[in-house]
């Protein structure tokens, strides 16, 4: 009887929804993202069909690098962007050809998402905490990324120079982990993803999770000025992520236990959505589990630091600071 | 255009009808045409004159300057890194890489070409693998060559002399076919050894179509000067571009390649110049 009843409800809404999408001749929008369970929120709305209920028709494009969307953000080939910031989306944001209206992923202690990783060679030799990469060789994918700002607020929290540290952007993952497996870095900054094949195969050594040292917001949700100006979608569309965000925490990051969320009758159903859209088995998405906020805020703050950070090392043009960036009217701050 | 062509062929039909008959009539010199040379101004004009309309197009407001940076943005990111010295420092740090690599793989292509041009063995073994090789994207390589060579000088070196190689060791051996055989019969009849043949007939035979090879090497060693400084490189114009392209420095990205522009431009006169050298005999 409860199911019946719970199916005319549905059919109920469905028919509301399909009577408001009419009203608003369907509020078509694209969402650039990453297949990475950073964007976890995106893929449950999705699936679970929160943006349909709030009267909108999303579409979501898939991208293999975190630049390229806020480049497709800024060209108009999509209408959100949520992935990490990177100085590149800085120095378009700094332009004015985009906006950050809410957060994503963070990181935070408990929850691994990016780790230090020493060669098998340096660790024997003495590199046995994220402290001691002071001085060493570090591979990273890009100067001016998540990765290389990690480093430099690792440096802050021990006091020592960044500069002391031999950066080698190796421009890609795969590159990166080839460097460390090949003793030619002694370290490298790495998402878990990456790391752990590397660690089974006995090709590295864990240091540190970034989230422990040093938490930060990594990534958030933007939209380009012209998106901004239909209020209607923006707010209905981070309506059903923060419903979905608020989900994803109660229920996958609440059974987080050691780095890994549980697999249980709950959590089930949204690992196994995750695992759909990241391609993923589900035994690999819950040690892979990115902290959100459930109310979809952001550290406002933090993201004042980064950008004075990358200003301070050149990597992002001065003169403007994190004000510039966010549609005040969206963002809910920490 | 085809009925023109016709006419042209018919055209000496009706002369000699009418050299029967009349009285023979003055005709304009006809083997004018197919010999372009280039003029000595009108390319630079032409390239200002792009330049003036790029400049015009952007102050004008007609493209975003984030998608196309103008170019005295250019010229102002140039000038920043001219005198900040970072300049330099990519420029030798590229230099020696693309020098070296080029030097390495045209030594190794020169004589791997010069073997398969005068080897029944070499030929038949060295074609199969130069054909098998050749196409394999340098790129898709670099983790493997990171695990080989680490990521100091070795791999970037590696990576450019690789595929300078492969194109000189083709026009070498392109080049040693299309020495004409009757001269190498000829010296061969006068009873000159085998070195001398290869040093005074093949080598200088075969010299127009290596250097006009030197032309192609030479820009693709600059084309993947970018791909070698993609291995963990701090200095150099090819990181120097990628990060300009990592951080959305479009004006800086447009410098840096501005910059290996000219070093083509710059390696193209140095090629012409050993052309007059090496082959004033022509």
């Amino acid at each position: 009887m409860k199911g019946m009843l719970r199916l005319a409800l549905a059919g109920l809404l469905a028919l509301a929804a399909g009577g408001t999408t009419q009203a608003n001749d369907a509020l078509k929008a694209k969402i650039g993202v990453l297949r990475l369970s950073s964007s976890a929120p995106v893929f449950i709305a999705q699936d679970k069909g929160y943006f349909k209920e709030a009267g909108l028709d999303i579409e979501l494009k898939f991208f293999d690098a975190a630049q390229p969307i806020a480049v497709a953000v800024t060209s108009g080939d999509v209408d959100f962007g949520i992935t990490a910031f990177t100085a590149g989306l800085y120095n378009l944001a700094g332009k004015g050809t985009l906006k950050v209206i809410g957060g994503m992923s963070r990181e935070k202690a408990g929850y691994p998402l990016i780790g230090y990783f020493a060669s098998n060679n340096a660790y024997a030799s003495g590199l046995k905490t994220p402290k001691d990469l002071a001085g060493k060789r570090v591979a990273v994918t890009q100067v001016g990324s998540s990765f290389h700002y990690s480093l430099g607020l690792l440096a802050d929290k021990y006091k020592f120079k960044l500069a002391d540290v031999k950066v080698l952007p190796l421009q890609s993952l795969s590159n990166a982990a080839a460097a460390l497996k090949g003793e030619t870095v002694d370290a490298a900054l790495l998402p878990v993803s990456t790391a752990r094949p590397l660690m089974e195969t006995g090709g590295a050594k864990f240091l540190g999770w970034v989230g422990d040292e040093t938490p930060w917001q990594l990534g958030a949700v933007f939209a380009s000025p012209k998106t901004l100006t239909n209020a209607p979608l923006v707010t209905k569309l981070l309506a059903a992520l923060v419903r979905a965000d608020r989900e994803y925490h109660d229920v996958i990051l609440a059974s987080v236990k050691d780095g890994k969320a549980e697999i249980n009758d709950r959590t089930k159903p949204l690992l196994e959505i995750i695992a759909k859209y990241t391609n993923l088995p589900v035994e690999q998405v819950v040690g892979n589990c990115a902290y959100i906020d459930p109310d979809g805020k952001l550290d406002v703050k933090n993201v004042g630091n980064q950008i004075e950070w990358l200003q301070e090392q050149g990597f992002v043009d001065k003169g403007f600071s994190v004000d510039a960036i966010l549609a005040k009217e969206y963002v809910k701050a920490d | 255009m085809p009925s023109a062509r016709f006419f042209m062929l018919e055209r000496p039909a009706q002369d000699t009808r009418s050299d029967a008959s009349e009285a023979p009539r003055p005709v304009a010199f006809r083997g004018e045409g197919f010999t372009p040379r280039a003029g000595r101004h009108s390319g630079w004009i032409a390239l200002a004159a792009v330049i003036a309309l790029w400049q015009l197009a952007d102050s004008a407001g007609w493209i975003n300057p984030l998608f196309l940076p103008p170019p005295s943005a250019i010229a102002m990111a140039m000038w920043k890194l001219a005198t900040s010295g970072a300049l330099w420092q990519h420029v030798y740090w590229s230099v020696m890489r693309i020098g070296s690599g080029w030097i390495i793989g045209t030594i190794a292509g020169i004589i791997v070409g010069f073997a398969i041009g005068l080897s029944t063995l070499a030929r038949s073994v060295g074609i199969t693998f130069i054909s098998a090789l050749f196409p394999i994207p340098k790129i898709a390589l670099l983790p493997l060559l990171i695990l080989w060579l680490g990521i100091g000088e070795e791999p970037k070196i590696a990576t450019i002399a690789l595929g300078v190689f492969f194109s000189t060791a083709i026009s070498v051996y392109s080049g040693v076919d299309a020495v004409p055989r009757n001269l190498i019969r000829m010296a061969q009849s006068f009873n000159v050894p085998f070195h001398a043949i290869v040093r005074r007939v093949i080598w200088p035979g075969a010299l127009p179509s290596i250097l006009a090879g030197f032309r192609i090497t030479a820009s693709v060693a600059l084309l993947l000067v970018v791909s070698a400084e993609m291995i963990g490189a701090q200095w150099g114009i090819g990181a120097f571009v990628l990060q300009a392209g990592n951080l959305m420095q479009t004006d800086q990205l447009l410098a840096g390649v501005v910059i290996l522009s000219l070093f083509g431009l710059a390696v193209g006169k140095l090629i012409n110049m050993l052309e007059a050298r090496l082959l004033h005999w022509r």
